[in-house]
């Protein structure tokens, strides 16, 4: 792999994730818990075997509000050249995207009501072929982004 | 110019009104059903049941009247004009810089007539910019409408005189084969299927209680002739829908548009400009490959309403002949390089791949058949599975392949079956690497290209090349790196 790029998303987008992470675990942990329930009562398998289940749920939603978010934004980076978007992500299958600037269409900023109390923000650019996003940006950050990307863009429209 | 607003022939009326009547019938099947149902099938209720669809087709001709007379159409200004509407009047106008395609569909109502459908599509596809249909013109008056629109958009002269000439037509023959090799046996399967099911409600269960009766001691023999007669079925299914689909299939070209021209009861005429194409692919399927058959499909922009959408260019020729067809109708996408082999440590992933669900399969079988039976024979029955599995994936590893050529890019893989996707560097919307941690120890990459097509996209993908090909391919394909016309 060359150069990462150069920059990193807000540090705020780790608490943000942490907070989305629990909240996603909840259906989780419900699920995992009914299928203890199931196991245990109607299956009526030994109380050890029956709270695997629940168990491994629980350790994904402990490992979904705490490790994930860290490790993510670890890996999380972009950059955005004169001639092209550069951004990078994921934690096990690291994924390299790059979008020249003369393909994109249009870009938003988007921001949630979760984001906006942290005062983040995410980019999204399309191209023909679909969109990108630069999450969890702080919005003056996602905004200039957001700017600098229309009027690259615009210069490459010209030549 | 022709300013003057023009109406459609008067066959719309009653195209109109069929359509009328069809969108009506699905709001009066169930009350009428119903109504049947609860009065028995006694002649009052016979009578009033005509009665009532006569009145739904007098008022639906009618309709179809009054909405003719309220339809004009007209090019002016450098603009298409569509007047509509019956109580509430509808004006569209479009551009007719941004018309994308001047498309002809003929209908079996429309053939009676000798009339043709024509829609105007514009570059929006139909999200940003509604596209208009004329539901029926005579052919000449479609034929000038299209030249109207055209025309503006054509710089020489000499192109319209020279008219559209034709790259390749479908022989009889060749259609015939088209339909026997296209493997849509699956649809046709699902599709007799599903109707099975309806015929099995629909008529009594004592039918085929009696049936399973008699025929219940050979109970094999049957399910196995019901198994081949139905696939037998199919098969007839699928080739029919191709010689519906594709009967008098004629590509041709006129200057910088390409014209396709098919159907049996329907016909359709499509047009594609090529500056609109992002990519070809040549479509080998499983059935095709021992014939050295092959079909070509091409990527469009802003075309058609869905996501992915792809039009076939060419429906079965020889795979041999695909480049010199490439070459008379999108010369930007004939080029036939030797392609890059992935490296050998890629095989190792390949046949990995593709036998590991046959080894779940295994575990999971030999567990059933531990529980079921108390011994894991069964199961290892499974290990037949685990060769072909094998042996896919050495297929899958051997057919893949990628070339550079000339500022294009072919991409070569295999599902069941095979693809070359040729895409020229400047319609790629993006580039990504996927690296997984097993990929990474092995120094391999995933490559993928996104190409436009239809509203949304469609990938080019290379699966497991090696670290620094696919570095190659992400960093210096960028625009700054090669020389003119980005």
């Amino acid at each position: 792999m060359k150069s990462q790029p150069a920059e990193r998303l807000d540090p705020r987008a780790k608490i943000l994730w942490r907070v989305t992470g629990a909240l996603r675990a909840l259906p989780l942990l419900a699920g995992g818990a009914f299928v203890s329930w199931v196991l245990l009562r109607v299956a009526e398998f030994p109380l050890l075997l029956a709270v695997l289940p629940f168990l491994a749920a629980f350790m994904l939603s402990v490992s979904l509000a705490s490790v994930v978010p860290g490790l993510r934004w670890r890996r999380w980076r972009y950059e955005i050249r004169d001639d092209e978007v550069d951004l990078q992500r994921g934690i096990l299958w690291v994924t390299r995207t790059l979008v020249p600037l003369a393909r994109i269409q249009h870009v938003d900023t988007q921001s949630g009501p979760l984001q906006r109390r942290f005062n983040l923000a995410t980019v999204v650019f399309y191209t023909a072929a679909g969109a990108n996003r630069i999450p969890e940006l702080s919005a003056p950050v996602a905004a200039g982004a957001r700017d600098r990307i229309a009027e690259l863009t615009r210069e490459q429209d010209e030549l | 110019m022709n300013s003057e607003p023009r109406h459609l022939h008067p066959a719309a009326m009653l195209i109109d009104a069929i359509k009328t009547i069809r969108r009506s019938l699905s709001a009066f099947v169930i009350p009428g059903v119903a109504f049947l149902m609860s009065r028995g099938f006694d002649q009052g209720t016979i009578v009033l049941v005509l009665l009532g669809a006569l009145v739904v087709a007098v008022l639906a001709a009618f309709w179809g009247f009054l909405s003719w007379r309220a339809t004009t159409y007209e090019v002016a200004g450098g603009a298409f004009r569509l007047q509509q509407g019956v109580l509430q009047k509808n004006e569209r106008t479009i551009p007719l810089d941004h018309v994308q395609s001047v498309d002809t569909v003929q209908g079996i109502i429309q053939r009676l007539f000798g009339v043709v459908e024509v829609r105007i599509e514009t570059a929006g596809g139909g999200a940003s910019e509604p596209d208009a249909s004329l539901q029926a013109l005579e052919r000449p008056s479609a034929e000038a409408l299209r030249r109207e629109i055209e025309g503006s958009r054509r710089k020489r002269a000499e192109e319209e005189a020279a008219g559209p000439t034709i790259v390749r037509d479908l022989r009889t023959r060749d259609l015939l084969v088209a339909g026997t090799t296209s493997g849509q046996i699956g649809v046709a399967l699902s599709l007799i299927a599903v109707a099975s099911q309806l015929f099995d409600n629909v008529f009594s269960q004592s039918l085929a209680q009696r049936l399973v009766e008699t025929l219940g001691p050979r109970s094999v023999t049957i399910a196995l002739l019901y198994v081949l007669v139905l696939s037998l079925f199919a098969w007839l299914l699928a080739i029919g829908g191709t010689v519906l689909v594709y009967t008098g299939f004629t590509l041709s070209r006129d200057g910088d548009f390409l014209y396709i021209r098919r159907g049996l009861l329907e016909r359709r005429e499509t047009t594609i400009p090529l500056a609109r194409i992002q990519a070809v692919r040549i479509v080998e399927g499983l059935l095709r490959q021992p014939f050295g058959l092959a079909s070509l499909r091409v990527e469009s922009a802003g075309y058609g309403e869905h996501t992915g959408v792809s039009t076939t260019l060419f429906p079965l020729l020889p795979r041999k002949e695909a480049q010199a067809l490439l070459l008379d109708a999108v010369p930007e996408f004939a080029v036939t390089p030797t392609l890059n082999a992935l490296p050998r440590r890629a095989l190792r992933r390949y046949v990995f791949r593709s036998t590991v669900p046959v080894l779940f399969l295994l575990a999971a079988a030999d567990f059933v058949s531990l529980l079921a039976f108390g011994f894991v024979a069964w199961g290892l029955a499974a290990l037949l599975l685990l060769l072909p599995a094998a042996l896919y994936g050495w297929l899958r590893y051997r057919d893949a392949g990628w070339a550079l050529e000339d500022d294009r890019l072919v991409v070569r893989s295999r599902l069941l079956t095979r693809t070359t996707a040729i895409a020229p560097l400047r319609r790629l919307q993006s580039r990504v690497t996927v690296r997984s941690p097993f990929q990474r120890r092995v120094r391999l990459a995933t490559f993928q290209a996104r190409v436009a097509s239809g509203v949304g996209g469609v990938e080019l993908q290379i699966t497991d090349l090696g670290s620094d090909a696919a570095d190659t391919l992400i960093y210096d394909l960028r625009p700054g790196a090669r020389r003119g016309e980005w």
